[in-house]
């Protein structure tokens, strides 16, 4: 009986015996590799990599799905770390290592991999708690302290528990009653975890009120365009992703918003398996200092070459553009859909040298970012800016949203493939008495593009809303006109090229364009208020005054539709109700000139018939 | 990768109980039959546990039915996302099947499974595994991963439900290959599945041995 309690005690202490026995040779193993050098401890060589890479979002209420903040944290997701770092799917970034530095790079080393590699393999120790760092600390709220303007979407969206990626876009309407210049903004997207990224773009018109089913509602798009009728550029990358920290725009530089601008938050979701409630908010911080300096985002793009063959695994689209001033080049951002592969953007300067902008070897919609370089990047002009993409539209690549592989062509659907390349430039070495530098750019972008794609009808309009604001109405008419050959029912295209006849003097033509516009968008400002301005020019004041009406229902605290509507009823001999249009304008501004004047001479009529 | 789950059943509560009383009561004339117990008392008395804290060993009590265990965990993102699919799956399947969700995670509570269970609207019967005996006779490595026993409790497939996920963050708009369903029909049918499994892609299970 004792021999067998021997036994059976011996047998366990054999299988313990061994397992030591194995975790030595594997210890040794692991210290042979590394020559020697002391074994891997959490506390002085995986905490500070974690700390300074990971924790950002792997805390609580940010994007990582589990908190990696101690030793019990990581050690319990040890395998998982060590397989995202070694693939280098975590830290995401896409951008590999070049001579022009990004701000924020969150690539690990490779020491720093193998680092977490062999503290797995040796066994995730702990070691000696004075060697353990203090954790970081994040601030848990506003990141820049409380903002001046906090907007909040004004009806959640249910993302839905399964499907595809889903994006979303939300309208924040500003309420603001003058301009106001921004420094930072902080997108709080909702719940982090099933947001892929957001972006923020400013729609100075309240364009994209259109594609709300009802006011606050959203609406669906994984790409939308803001058009505006003016030469009004963007300028400011409004991004988010996990793990951003709010951008504060140097000196000098500050966002406009004005009156009647909506901000709209274009954000990328992911189903999470259940149902999930989205309201995004977003924080505004004001500057009392105006901007000085006006940077441009110019965008290098040949949608027009993108029509890739099912199957084919190298489609390569390519685009150049030579800069015609001196710029500073800010910040970058790449984009394509499911089926690129391969990006890159180059700089040829114009003694031949070369830089290399940024180059992504796998890229990855679901990682999208917008760079900003750590220090301006100098391009004189005559610099050529250049990129190249790789698309894979087979079977090899899992992203591919069709299967079998089908024929892509450019496009905004998920399913459409894109091939841009948005550059933040600040004008350099410019007269400042020679009018607005970016101009330049957009000319030569927009007759750039003409070149790519003769039927481009953004490029037409972009170059007939150039002119325009160049005060060559002339000009503009013949683009606008190309633009409404592409596509003849545009509402906006309809309405600018009215307002370009209106301003050369020709306000017949121009009233069937902006009834057409009119007609096709009922809820559209600008072309009631243009077509009114429009009729009154050819002496029809009842279709004026039917038409202005039409624009003070739609914008009831536009000071000049309410002018212009009492002006069409004082011609209408209806001075009772033009009297209180002109009031209500000098309600909304005391400083409107030709309310005044017109009420005025109203009192003056009245008082001396 | 056919095998077959062990035949030892584990210790009922009576047992243990009983067992325990008669060493108080005759320590030691029962120090033999207790040590010689002991390693095979080792190997079967670790279960899986209802989320009251009852032994459960799904595999012994399948009443001739398939047997899925779908290994899940709640902060894996990737399980969470697989929610829907696993419930189509097991409300398709489950006149001739039997489905459980195991929590292999040693430190999820019945709290937060029975949370995890109504955010996600499971129906489904939901075990912890913190010995991790099931991990184990299904070969799992990884939260989503799937293990199909045949109704004569033979190991016919473990790895993932399907191909959604090419790799990490890289999930295809919609699955092109079904590996679980159709190991679940191999199964009833009594043929070999068409997948001899492909690992999971998700969260790896902590604390493996």
């Amino acid at each position: 009986m004792k021999r067998l309690w021997a036994l059976a005690g011996i047998g366990c202490l054999l299988a313990i015996a061994t397992r030591s026995r194995l975790g030595q040779v594997v210890l040794a193993e692991a210290t042979s590799d590394r020559k020697g050098s002391q074994q891997v401890t959490f506390n002085r060589d995986i905490a500070p990599i974690i700390f300074q890479s990971c924790a950002r979002c792997h805390r609580p209420g940010e994007s990582g799905p589990f908190s990696l903040l101690t030793y019990d944290d990581v050690k319990k997701h040890a395998r998982q770390i060590e397989v995202v770092t070694r693939t280098h799917f975590m830290p995401p970034w896409l951008p590999e290592s070049q001579a022009l530095k990004f701000a924020d790079e969150s690539r690990l080393s490779d020491k720093q991999i193998t680092t977490i590699k062999n503290w797995v393999e040796e066994g995730s120790l702990e070691g000696n708690p004075v060697d353990l760092p203090p954790q970081p600390k994040f601030v848990q709220d506003w990141q820049l302290g409380q903002p001046d303007l906090v907007l909040t979407a004004a009806k959640p969206f249910q993302l839905p528990p399964s499907g595809s990626d889903m994006y979303w876009n939300f309208i924040f309407p500003l309420p603001i009653d003058r301009t106001h210049w921004v420094k930072a903004v902080e997108i709080r997207p909702g719940e982090k975890r099933f947001v892929h990224h957001a972006n923020i773009l400013v729609d100075r018109m309240q364009n994209s009120r259109q594609r709300e089913k009802e006011p606050g509602s959203g609406f669906e798009g994984m790409e939308i365009k803001i058009e505006s009728e003016t030469f009004d550029p963007d300028s400011h990358f409004l991004f988010w992703k996990p793990g951003t920290t709010p951008y504060v725009e140097p000196k000098g530089m500050a966002l406009r918003l004005d009156k009647g601008t909506d901000l709209v938050l274009n954000v990328h979701l992911q189903p999470s398996g259940k149902p999930e409630t989205i309201q995004p908010t977003i924080g505004i911080y004001f500057t009392d200092q105006p901007a000085t300096k006006f940077p441009m985002l110019l965008q290098l793009q040949n949608d027009a070459k993108l029509d890739i063959p099912a199957g084919d695994k190298n489609f390569i689209v390519s685009d150049e553009l030579t800069l015609p001033i001196d710029v500073d080049l800010l910040a970058i951002y790449p984009h394509a859909h499911y089926l690129g592969k391969d990006l890159r953007a180059m700089a040829t300067l114009p003694d031949g040298s070369t830089k290399t902008l940024i180059r992504i070897p796998h890229w990855d919609l679901n990682w999208q970012a917008v760079y900003r370089y750590a220090e301006p990047v100098f391009l004189p002009k005559g610099t050529t800016v250049s990129m190249r993409y790789i698309y894979d539209n087979s079977d090899d690549n899992p992203l591919n949203p069709n299967d079998p592989p089908e024929r892509v062509r450019g496009g905004n659907r998920a399913k459409d493939e894109m091939a841009h390349l948005w550059l933040q430039v600040l004008p350099r070495n410019f007269d400042p008495n020679g009018g607005d530098p970016r101009m330049a750019l957009q000319e030569a972008l927009a007759r750039h593009n003409l070149r790519n794609n003769p039927a481009d009808f953004e490029a037409h309009y972009n170059l007939g809303a150039m002119l325009l604001r160049q005060g060559k109405a002339g000009d503009a008419i013949p683009e606008y006109e190309a633009a409404l050959r592409v596509r003849p029912e545009d509402t906006t295209a309809n309405n600018a090229l009215g307002a370009a006849l209106l301003a050369s003097g020709q306000p017949d033509r121009a009233t069937a364009y902006l009834r057409t516009a009119a007609q096709g968008a009922p809820e559209y400002f600008d072309a009631h208020y243009n077509l009114g301005n429009a009729l009154a020019s050819a002496g029809d004041f009842p279709g004026a005054a039917e038409q202005f009406a039409a624009a003070v229902r739609i914008r009831p605290d536009d000071a000049d539709a309410h002018a212009n509507l009492g002006s069409a009823l004082a011609e209408l001999g209806q001075f009772a109700e033009a009297k209180a249009q002109f009031e209500r304008a000098l309600e909304i501004n005391p400083s409107h000139a030709l309310a005044r004047e017109n009420l005025q001479e109203m009192q003056g009529a009245a008082s001396h018939p | 990768m056919v095998s077959h789950f062990p035949k030892c059943v584990p210790p009922s509560r009576e047992g243990i109980e009983k067992r325990a009383t008669q060493q108080r009561t005759s320590f030691l004339s029962l120090l033999l039959p207790f040590l010689l117990l002991a390693p095979a008392y080792c190997a079967t008395h670790q279960t899986a546990l209802d989320l009251d804290g009852n032994a459960a060993n799904p595999l012994m009590s399948n009443s001739g039915h398939s047997v899925v265990l779908l290994f899940v965990d709640g902060f894996c993102p990737i399980s969470g996302r697989y929610a829907p699919e696993i419930q189509r799956i097991s409300r398709e399947h489950q006149k001739d099947t039997r489905f459980y969700l195991v929590f292999p995670d040693k430190s999820e509570t019945p709290v937060n499974i029975r949370k995890y269970l109504h955010d996600y609207g499971y129906s489904i019967a939901a075990l912890r595994d913190p010995d991790h005996v099931l991990v184990k006779q299904a070969h799992a490595q990884i939260t989503p991963e799937a293990a199909v026993f045949d109704a004569k409790g033979s190991l016919i497939y473990h790895g993932r439900i399907d191909n959604l996920y090419a790799s990490f963050g890289h999930a295809r708009s919609t699955p092109t290959t079904h590996e679980l369903e159709d190991a679940i029909q191999a199964a009833l049918a009594g043929r070999p599945p068409s997948s001899g499994g492909v690992a999971g892609v998700g969260c790896y299970i902590s604390d493996l041995q």
